[in-house]
């Protein structure tokens, strides 16, 4: 049990950093799948009211940046923790 | 295998640790100037000289009948001044320009990349102080439009959370996009010179340069300027007028 104990202590002190970095890159899932429900739903908007495809567009790409944001935050984590850790 | 992995990183994106944060050229004392700020020099003085240019030649030939840069000056002129009348009613005179001269700073200081340079934006000072502009604006502006009733929104402690988290995320989200860009196209530069087909080296940058650098310029820029219109009008919006009572009354007299 020790022994295993201290492997996996070995473990994440040589590899935690790469396995943190990775962990901090699922933060596109969630931003995945928010961004295609904003594009499906702005989709359906669209079809069902073509005249409002401007206004539709620009809430579109406002909505999109909020959602990319949050993917940002964990790639900036990641590169932080490969590059500077 | 892990050993394998570890090679190849560290042969060949060695250099790219240093391209994550901006190295200082200049450095008298605690005074440092890096690479990025440079580039920003360098924009401002560019679009400075475009504009006197511009002023010079086709604002002072102004026709009726516009030629094809002018109407591109009147809609991005007003493009801008019409979103910040949407948004801003009264202070639009203000917002317009601050919009449009921010996302112009954005959008050249990423597109200088493209010329070799260090994007403008990829050091999160520059992010920093243009969200701290965002910030002091919202705030000047609600108190000037709404007088000592801004006070009430102080009160309540979630409401000056929300108030400090604003620049923040405004400056990581311009930082972080405008920075994994400049990163991407890093690592294909760095993984394209060891591809030594004839034309291969030439055509992936140029097929890949739009995706991450003109794309991330103009939505970022976009984005930042209606983001700052939006925490604009939030503070600035006075609330629902209540119903007056002599209405109903006058109503009742009537009946």
């Amino acid at each position: 049990m020790e022994l295993l104990v201290t492997l996996f202590a070995n473990f994440l002190a040589t590899n935690g950093v790469a396995i943190g970095a990775g962990i901090a890159a699922l933060t596109g899932l969630g931003a995945g799948i928010g961004m295609g429900i904003a594009t499906g739903k702005a989709v359906e908007a669209t079809a069902r009211q073509p005249e409002a495809v401007g206004k539709i567009r620009t809430m579109l790409l406002f909505g999109l940046a909020f959602a990319e944001s949050t993917a940002i935050y964990g790639l900036l984590v990641s590169l932080l923790l490969i590059f500077v850790a | 295998m892990e050993n394998l992995s570890a090679q190849l990183l560290s042969d060949k994106f060695a250099g790219l640790k240093d391209k994550i944060f901006p190295s200082d050229v200049i450095e008298i004392g605690g005074f440092r100037i890096n690479d990025s700020v440079i580039t920003g020099f360098v924009v401002v003085f560019i679009l400075l000289v475009i504009a006197l240019i511009l002023r010079l030649t086709v604002i002072r030939n102004w026709k009726t009948t516009p030629s094809g840069i002018q109407m591109f000056l009147e809609w991005l002129v007003s493009f801008f001044d019409k979103s910040a009348d949407e948004m801003t009613e009264n202070y639009s005179k203000l917002m317009g320009p601050y919009t449009l001269g921010a996302a112009a700073y954005i959008c050249c200081g990423v597109l200088a990349e493209m010329f070799g340079f260090r994007p403008a934006i990829a050091d999160i000072g520059a992010c920093f102080a243009l969200a701290g502009c965002t910030f002091i604006f919202i705030h000047t502006l609600g108190f000037v439009r709404k007088k000592a009733r801004r006070f009430l929104h102080y009160l309540n402690p979630i409401n000056i959370v929300t108030d400090f988290s604003v620049p923040i995320s405004m400056t990581f989200r311009l930082f972080g996009s405008i920075l994994s860009g400049m990163v991407i196209m890093d690592m294909i530069y760095i993984l394209v010179e060891s591809v030594w087909y004839f034309v291969l080296p030439l055509i992936i940058p140029a097929v890949l340069t739009p995706v991450f650098t003109l794309f991330h310029a103009f939505i970022q820029s976009y984005v930042f300027a209606s983001l700052t219109l939006t925490f604009v009008q939030e503070a600035i919006e006075l609330p629902p007028k209540k119903q007056k009572r002599p209405k109903k009354k006058a109503a009742k007299i009537q009946a």
